[in-house]
């Protein structure tokens, strides 16, 4: 994507269906989702018009977050954004390929001071051979990148901590980027943006903060993240706080599975915390950008949060989002135990519990049956002291 | 049905008091705590989340005045004796404690027939007692990693590390229900042991402050 296209960015806009008012209204929102006045709007648009290179490098995934950035049917502002900004290396949706986009990168990489967009887990197995890009391992060619790059955003899961693809058992020794970087001793800010795929909406508010609001440049975007490397304004409250079906469940009103009322309660919008929902343990703002257009998100549109936005960027791999939902459809996640698998907390307690009593009511049967209930006399002497003194009477 | 007398100088009023409101908070958490978990009947969440949010100050509160009290409050120092000490001392592990942990294990897995000589309470008990203060603290330390206002409070930086270190805001919430279990356990043979030891001089004194007199031998 060529450099000249920033010239005549309104035009550009224009020419796809995008009014000049349309931009600044979306400028606006991309305002308020960085925390800021919305008399910021004309400044962000001036400067969405000289946006710097960017790379979007594909690794261990499903592609499924470049199919979220293109989530619409005509273009909406944020693709439309998207599709100018200079990413000098798209591989699902650029036009070069083979050596040509090879050497993009290569030029990009020499030019430096540049964002470097990673989409997927970093998959270590197999000596990185896992995933093989332009001829070498994945992995390598990520290092070559990650060094000379202004600034990393991990868009999804995958690419925060290594997402369903690290889920247990891992085969592919999947991880994320920032643990990886950090491993690698490759010293560069990396923002995470988890979810499962990632809401475009945020991928182009960090742009826009990372680029143009001058953030990188003196260090104050790192005092916005929180210590998983999450944007704190994106990923700072629970979905259950702002969900538009707290009311029900403060009310205790719940879909179950199965109930003879499960239709009629899911068609009144009740909770659904009893269907596994992950919202009170997920943090991110879901419930108020939402996705498509702002339509609609999960829990609205009637399934449970499946907690997507969790992430564990730290150790990079055990306990990510999928680790920690899974089972989907129940309250608490399994937890593993060795040659069992996963079981839930619930019946682990009960079992245990249930065995506690068993036993109680064994050792109660045993005392009434060696007569222990009318009373046993206390020993005169500890048996301790008695074998000191016996030692001590052979000396 | 043990020998001795069971006097009001082994639980003073104070400690009685206090062990009632302990029970009761107990139970009223592990039943709005269930509730919490799985909401087993409707209408009720808003309920059971308030009187959590209560008892959860009021078992903080009631530990730390038991603690507090224990450096000056003198409760009986051995069984079936109205000679005092202070409680803490008779807290901690005594000397007649000392070598008389298996014996105690034995006694309670039938290997021996004659009660072994103890202090105020048996090896056993004195563990129990030291950890029913540690395993309330582990409730209150998860269960204000999951309280949101915490997020906001000068100190939750101390509540984020344990967040992590259960591997996020699941593994917290399941630490904090495995928890539930532990004081559940505790209370079953908590409650069976004074029981079969002695059922109505023993809950006739924690419960209802009532003395029951020795055997004269
Ligand atoms: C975590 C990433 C994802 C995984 C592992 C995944 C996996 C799959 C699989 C295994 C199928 C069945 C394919 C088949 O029928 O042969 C499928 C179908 C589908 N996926 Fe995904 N997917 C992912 C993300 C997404 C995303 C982000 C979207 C859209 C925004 C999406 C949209 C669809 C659609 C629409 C179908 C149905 C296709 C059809 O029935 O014709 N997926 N996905
Ligand atoms: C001592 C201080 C305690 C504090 C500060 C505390 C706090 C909390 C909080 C904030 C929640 C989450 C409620 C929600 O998000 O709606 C919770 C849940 C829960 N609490 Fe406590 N609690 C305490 C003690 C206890 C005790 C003693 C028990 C049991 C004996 C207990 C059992 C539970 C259970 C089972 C849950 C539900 C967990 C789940 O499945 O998600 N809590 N507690
Ligand atoms: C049905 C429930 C319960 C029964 C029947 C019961 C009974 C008793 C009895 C008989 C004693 C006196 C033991 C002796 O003097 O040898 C005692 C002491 C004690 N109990 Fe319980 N108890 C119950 C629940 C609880 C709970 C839920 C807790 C903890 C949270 C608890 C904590 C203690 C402690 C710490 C002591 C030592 C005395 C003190 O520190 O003041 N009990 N209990
Ligand atoms: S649907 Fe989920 S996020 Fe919404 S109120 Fe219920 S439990 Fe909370
Ligand atoms: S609502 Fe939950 S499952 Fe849906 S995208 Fe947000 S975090 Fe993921």
């Amino acid at each position: 994507m060529a450099q000249e296209a920033r010239a005549e960015f309104t035009e550009l806009l224009a020419a796809r269906g995008v009014s000049r008012r349309d931009f600044l209204k979306y400028c606006g929102s991309v305002a308020a989702l960085l925390g800021m006045s919305e008399m910021y709007a004309p400044q962000i648009a001036a400067a969405v018009g000289k946006l710097q290179p960017a790379l979007w490098m594909a690794h261990g995934l499903c592609t499924g977050c470049t199919e979220s950035m293109a989530q619409v049917d005509n273009p909406d502002v944020p693709t439309v954004v998207l599709d100018l900004l200079s990413v000098n290396y798209w591989e699902t949706v650029m036009a070069a390929a083979g050596t040509q986009a090879e050497d993009n990168v290569a030029a990009t990489v020499a030019a430096g001071g540049y964002v470097l967009i990673v989409e997927g887990s970093v998959m270590l197995g197999e000596n990185g051979n896992v995933l093989r890009i332009g001829g070498k391992p994945g992995i390598e060619e990520l290092k070559t990148v990650a060094a000379k790059a202004a600034a990393v955003i991990a868009v999804g899961s995958c690419a925060v901590d290594g997402g369903w693809v690290a889920g247990a058992p891992n085969i592919a020794n999947a991880t994320g980027v920032s643990k990886f970087l950090k491993d690698s001793g490759i010293n560069v800010p990396v923002i995470n943006l988890p979810t499962c795929p990632v809401n475009p909406e945020w991928v182009v508010a960090m742009l826009v903060d990372v680029l143009l609001m001058g953030e990188l440049a003196d260090g104050s975007i790192l005092k916005k993240l929180d210590d998983m490397g999450r944007p704190k304004l994106i990923f700072g409250s629970t979905i259950h706080d702002n969900c538009p079906r707290r009311g029900h469940f403060e009310n205790g009103e719940f879909v179950v599975f199965g109930s003879p009322t499960q239709a009629a309660d899911e068609a009144a919008g009740w909770c659904l915390y009893q269907m596994g929902c992950k919202g009170p343990t997920t943090q991110t703002n879901c419930p108020l950008v939402r996705w498509n257009h702002r339509s609609s998100w999960c829990v609205e549109a009637g399934s449970p949060c499946i907690g997507c936005g969790n992430a564990n960027p730290i150790t990079g791999g055990p306990g990510n989002w999928f680790d920690a939902s899974a089972p989907f459809l129940t309250r608490h996640a399994d937890v593993r135990l060795p040659g069992i698998g996963g079981v839930q907390p619930s019946t682990i307690g009960a079992v245990v519990g249930g065995v506690a009593a068993v036993g109680l009511v064994a050792h109660g049967l045993g005392s009434a049956a060696k007569g222990r209930v009318k009373g046993v006399p206390t020993e005169t002497q500890k048996v301790h002291d008695a074998k000191m003194a016996s030692k001590g009477g052979d000396k | 049905m043990s020998h001795e007398g069971h006097y009001r100088e082994a639980h003073p009023l104070i400690f009685v008091v206090t062990h009632w409101i302990n029970l009761v908070c107990m139970i009223g958490l592990a039943f709005t705590g269930f509730y919490i978990h799985y909401p087993f009947f409707a209408g009720f969440m808003y309920g059971a989340r308030a009187i959590h949010f209560l008892l959860m100050f009021v078992i903080i509160i009631n530990l730390a005045c038991r603690i507090i009290l224990a450096f000056w409050v003198k409760t009986a120092n051995q069984l079936g004796t109205r000679e005092t000490d202070i409680d803490l001392k008779n807290w901690l592990p005594q000397k007649e404690n000392k070598y008389q942990f298996m014996e105690t294990v034995k006694y309670y897995t039938f290997f021996r027939n004659t009660r072994v000589i103890s202090a105020k309470y048996g090896a056993l008990q004195k563990i129990a007692y030291l950890a029913t203060p540690i395993i309330t603290l582990f409730m209150a330390y998860t269960g204000f990693a999951l309280y949101t206002p915490a997020h906001s409070w000068a100190i939750w930086p101390f509540f984020a590390a344990g967040v992590s270190f259960f591997g996020g805001a699941m593994g917290i919430r399941i630490a904090h229900y495995f928890g539930m279990w532990v004081v559940i356990l505790f209370t079953m043979v908590h409650a069976y042991l004074a029981a079969i030891d002695g059922f109505k001089p023993l809950w006739g004194l924690i419960f209802l402050w009532r003395e029951t007199p020795g055997d004269e031998h």
